[in-house]
């Protein structure tokens, strides 16, 4: 053989494999470029963090249910979803507070006798449910 | 000489008997305090007596406490010292000591005093006492009205006879009649004061908290979750939306 056929003969295999690999790193690109579109836009991926299954759930440590006072005034305590709404809701009175710092702690009267009293947390995401507790909690006057 | 000798010495003597006897009452007097210190250690045990009481009482009131239990219901039965309470199912036995036990009507804010005959079936009883083999000797009965507080979402407006009815979150729905006497607010989303507000106001997919009445067991006004409202707060569906 010809020394020029060798040469001619490398030159074409490294051109063709130079192609090869542009086409195949081509078609690499469009194929992703096509599951882009199927893929969600980024801004309606939800964080991590907003998944049900981690969403902070309603923690109400004061008072207990069926607890007796013998004070008029008592203190809703716990945690709850950051800038979540919170109502609390008694035949004697409603509070409507926003929960900006996650843990609450929230002055309410109570009537002589039992109070039946529901709390309800509205969570700033929309998608998520909103969490409840029913309680019933007793003032007993201490002079009675 | 002998003479005016003798009355010096007994001058003598008598001065001596005076200074003595002066010495005595003075020792006398100054034990007088010494008897006071004497009586420090009774103070103290006095001191740790009453200590000593606090802490029983303290205890025994701890243990009233714990042991101390309020549970309400419609009176289904009254036998003698032995009242029956019934509430969702759950029943209460309750005994009544004609020493110890007292009797209150709540009338809103204030109370007054009732008699033990003044009780009667299917009223709504609030007792509270001490539980022992699962009866409740009673201390205090008040007789009062049963509330339930709800929430759900707005599924039906009746603009005939101004109802609502509302589905909860448990799928009970509620028949709500509202009338001139109920309160009836909504949230201001921007402020989330409470505004009172109109029937007009209430649209269907608002969520809406309510109180309402209950009376007698099963509740006499309760016929298909029919009830009149005794309040309502209403969050618009805008809030949700914004």
């Amino acid at each position: 053989m010809k020394k020029e056929t060798i040469i001619a003969i490398i030159l074409g295999l490294f051109f063709g494999g130079v192609v090869a690999i542009f086409i195949s790193l081509k078609s690499k690109d469009i194929e992703l470029s096509k599951n882009k579109v199927i893929a969600p836009p980024k801004e309606n991926i939800v964080s991590p963090n907003l998944t049900s299954a981690e969403m902070q759930p309603l923690d109400l440590t004061e008072p207990a249910n069926n607890a007796i006072f013998d004070k008029d005034i008592i203190r809703f305590k716990g945690t709850a979803v950051k800038d979540s709404l919170i109502i609390i809701q008694s035949p004697m009175k409603d509070v409507v507070v926003k929960n900006t710092k996650g843990k609450f702690d929230i002055e309410f009267p109570l009537a002589l006798g039992e109070n039946s009293i529901k709390m309800v947390i509205y969570p700033k995401e929309k998608q998520f449910r909103p969490q409840e507790k029913s309680i019933k909690i007793y003032y007993i006057d201490s002079e009675l | 000489m002998n003479r005016a000798i003798r009355k010096k010495q007994l001058i003598g003597y008598l001065v001596m008997g005076c200074l003595v006897s002066w010495l005595i009452g003075n020792t006398i007097m100054a034990q007088t305090p010494s008897s006071t210190a004497s009586s420090s250690p009774t103070i103290e045990v006095d001191k740790d007596i009453q200590q000593l009481k606090d802490k029983v009482a303290n205890k025994v009131s701890e243990i009233r406490k714990e042991n101390n239990k309020a549970v309400s219901g419609f009176i289904t039965n009254i036998e003698g010292s032995l009242i029956k309470l019934s509430n969702n199912g759950e029943i209460n036995q309750v005994k009544i000591d004609d020493t110890l036990t007292k009797f209150f009507k709540v009338l809103g804010i204030s109370k007054k005093e009732i008699k033990n005959s003044d009780l009667s079936k299917d009223d709504y009883a609030i007792v509270s006492g001490v539980v022992t083999d699962n009866i409740i000797t009673a201390n205090v009965v008040l007789i009062d009205e049963n509330f339930l507080v709800d929430s759900g979402k707005i599924t039906e407006i009746n603009k005939d006879n101004y109802s609502i009815k509302v589905l909860t979150s448990d799928k009970n729905t509620y028949d709500l009649d509202i009338e001139t006497s109920t309160k009836r607010y909504m949230i201001n989303i921007k402020t989330l004061a409470k505004e009172t507000i109109g029937f007009s106001k209430l649209k269907e997919g608002d969520t809406v908290h309510f109180v309402i009445k209950k009376t007698g067991n099963p509740p006499a006004g309760g016929k298909n979750n029919n009830y009149p409202a005794y309040k309502i707060l209403v969050i618009p569906q805008e809030y949700f939306i914004k």
